[in-house]
């Protein structure tokens, strides 16, 4: 069974179509970029993969269940199976590094000892031995999106999902984020990297799915970015 | 559950301190909210005591011609003092009547010289009437013009009263429905003040919210601490609110009893001190958590 199934998806707001029949599977472990100009749609369809809008037509399964047939109480689960990460980091505010990966944990019940082994096994595992204390404002872009993954790692999803997560950073930062998404990959977690970013899609010689005016029209096992 | 409840304390505590001008604003609110509170439950027991007050005042005096003997007038009282709806009966004797007469005239020269011209005492023995309720003199006073004691009576003092006791009674009516009323129209600004504010503060936090339920955090896991922020906005509102009270308390009382003599606010403010934090802290509570409520269910969809 596919861990991902898009069956026939579209996706239009007030008429203006953004998604347009778009079917594909991603199998556990697999890791796909998803890639194409701004504005072609993928940050829709992973916001329709995360449960943040329906699609306007068609079905999405995640492990062979229908998303948008489950109760909030089911939703609220596959939000844990999934680990997110976005371009703006969506960090809290008004919490340190710490706590914003440890509030991740502390939402199932698990007791303080475990929730702080964890947070700070994941955070040394980032290199933010040193930042557990800092608040989001007090961090580089390249240490939020650090702390971003650390926090999406904390449920041990069965997949991330990267919305242009080095589409704030330099290069160099971007490159770190990039390289950790690989290690997680290597480590059985599946990925899939929304990207426009030309030079990561073609070093890292992945699946790439291309979208062009919402419709798919690439899909190769070791693809390049070729729009 | 107790590290759960432990995480919810802290993380409501984080929420005060870290943004705390949004909870300043909320607090200063909810103080003005339970000083309006607080001051209507004073101004209703001081409202009560007015009443009470005049009610006191009020009584039939039955004045008897001075050819009736005592015995005559204490038999009438005794008989009266059977019925149901009279209270109690006061017999001032005519000797008794000149000496009150005397006292409260005493700095009036004319008047002593008056009585000792007269050389005898004017002033007749009365029955002094006071009625369970302020609804039954009209009845104890037609009744009484009917007994056949009426033609020992000069006279029966009620008529100059009866606009009074009328007067009191249709006060005291309106005050209950009104003071009723005023509570109501209170509470309902008051939670539309609150949670206007409160709804403001937590529109401010709207974008954490939102990532709490991205990272799949359930709607109680995300409410229950804004729920006891509010309630403790709500607690540390009713201290100010108290240490506003009470100085104005002190300042007010002494001016109070010189309208009302007797009336003591100040005794009454710390006498039932426990009772009024007590309601006004579980008002201010019950605000906090009501509009955190409200507020916070607009951004807990999926």
């Amino acid at each position: 069974m596919s861990l991902v199934y898009f069956k026939n998806v579209s996706k239009s707001y007030n008429g203006n179509i953004i998604l347009d029949n778009v079917t594909f599977e991603v199998e556990r472990g697999e890791f796909v970029c998803l890639v194409g100009r701004s504005g072609v749609g993928k940050t829709t369809l992973l916001r329709i993969l995360y449960h943040e809008e329906p699609p306007t037509k068609g079905r999405v399964f995640f492990e062979d269940k229908d998303i948008f047939k489950l109760k909030p109480k089911e939703v609220i689960k596959l939000r844990r199976k999934m680990g997110m990460i976005f371009q703006d980091f969506k960090l809290l505010n008004s919490k340190t590094a710490y706590e914003n990966v440890a509030f991740a944990l502390e939402m199932t019940g698990y007791p303080e000892e475990t929730v702080k082994k964890e947070a700070k096994e994941l955070l040394r595992l980032v290199n933010l031995s040193d930042r557990l204390d800092n608040f989001p404002h007090q961090l580089s872009a390249g240490e939020k999106q650090r702390v971003a993954l650390a926090r999406a790692l904390i449920h041990r999803p069965e997949i991330i999902l990267a919305d242009e997560p080095t589409g704030n950073l330099d290069p160099i930062n971007g490159w770190e984020i990039i390289k950790l998404l690989l290690k997680i990959n290597e480590l059985g977690t599946a990925v899939i990297l929304a990207t426009h970013d030309k030079e990561v899609v073609n070093t890292l010689n992945k699946r790439v799915i291309s979208i062009e005016n919402g419709k798919i029209i690439r899909d190769e096992k070791e693809g390049k970015y070729l729009i | 559950m107790f590290a759960n409840l432990k995480r919810i304390f802290k993380t409501a505590w984080q929420g005060i301190n870290r943004n705390s001008w949004l909870t300043i604003a909320c607090i200063i609110m909810m103080v003005i909210s339970l000083t309006l509170f607080t001051s209507i439950i004073i101004f209703n027991y001081a409202a009560n005591y007015l009443i009470n007050y005049l009610k006191e005042k009020v009584d039939i005096s039955l004045y008897f011609k001075t050819d009736v003997p005592e015995e005559d007038i204490l038999k009438i009282r005794d008989e009266l003092l059977g019925r149901e709806e009279i209270l109690s009966i006061d017999y001032i004797s005519k000797e008794e009547a000149l000496k009150k007469f005397e006292k409260r005239t005493s700095s009036n020269p004319l008047i002593k010289k008056a009585l000792e011209e007269l050389g005898e005492n004017p002033l007749a023995s009365s029955l002094n009437i006071k009625a369970r309720g302020t609804e039954q003199y009209q009845k104890i006073a037609k009744d009484i013009e009917n007994a056949p004691f009426k033609d020992k009576l000069i006279t029966i003092d009620l008529a100059e009263n009866q606009r009074v006791i009328n007067q009191i009674h249709s006060l005291a009516k309106a005050m209950k429905w009104g003071s009723f009323l005023t509570m109501g129209v209170l509470v309902f600004i008051s939670l539309v003040i609150g949670f206007n504010t409160i709804r403001m503060a937590i529109y401010a936090l709207h974008e954490e919210i939102e990532i709490m339920k991205l990272v799949g955090a359930t709607f109680w896991f995300i409410r229950w601490p804004f729920l006891l922020e509010g309630a403790l906005q709500g607690f540390f509102a009713s201290l100010i609110a108290l240490a506003i009270f009470i100085p104005l308390i002190i300042w007010l009382s002494p001016k109070v009893e010189m309208i009302f003599a007797g009336f003591n606010l100040a005794s009454y403010f710390w006498a039932n001190l426990g009772f009024i934090f007590l309601i006004q802290t579980a008002f201010g509570m019950f605000l906090g958590i009501v509009s955190s409520f409200l507020a916070i269910n607009r951004y807990l969809k999926i």
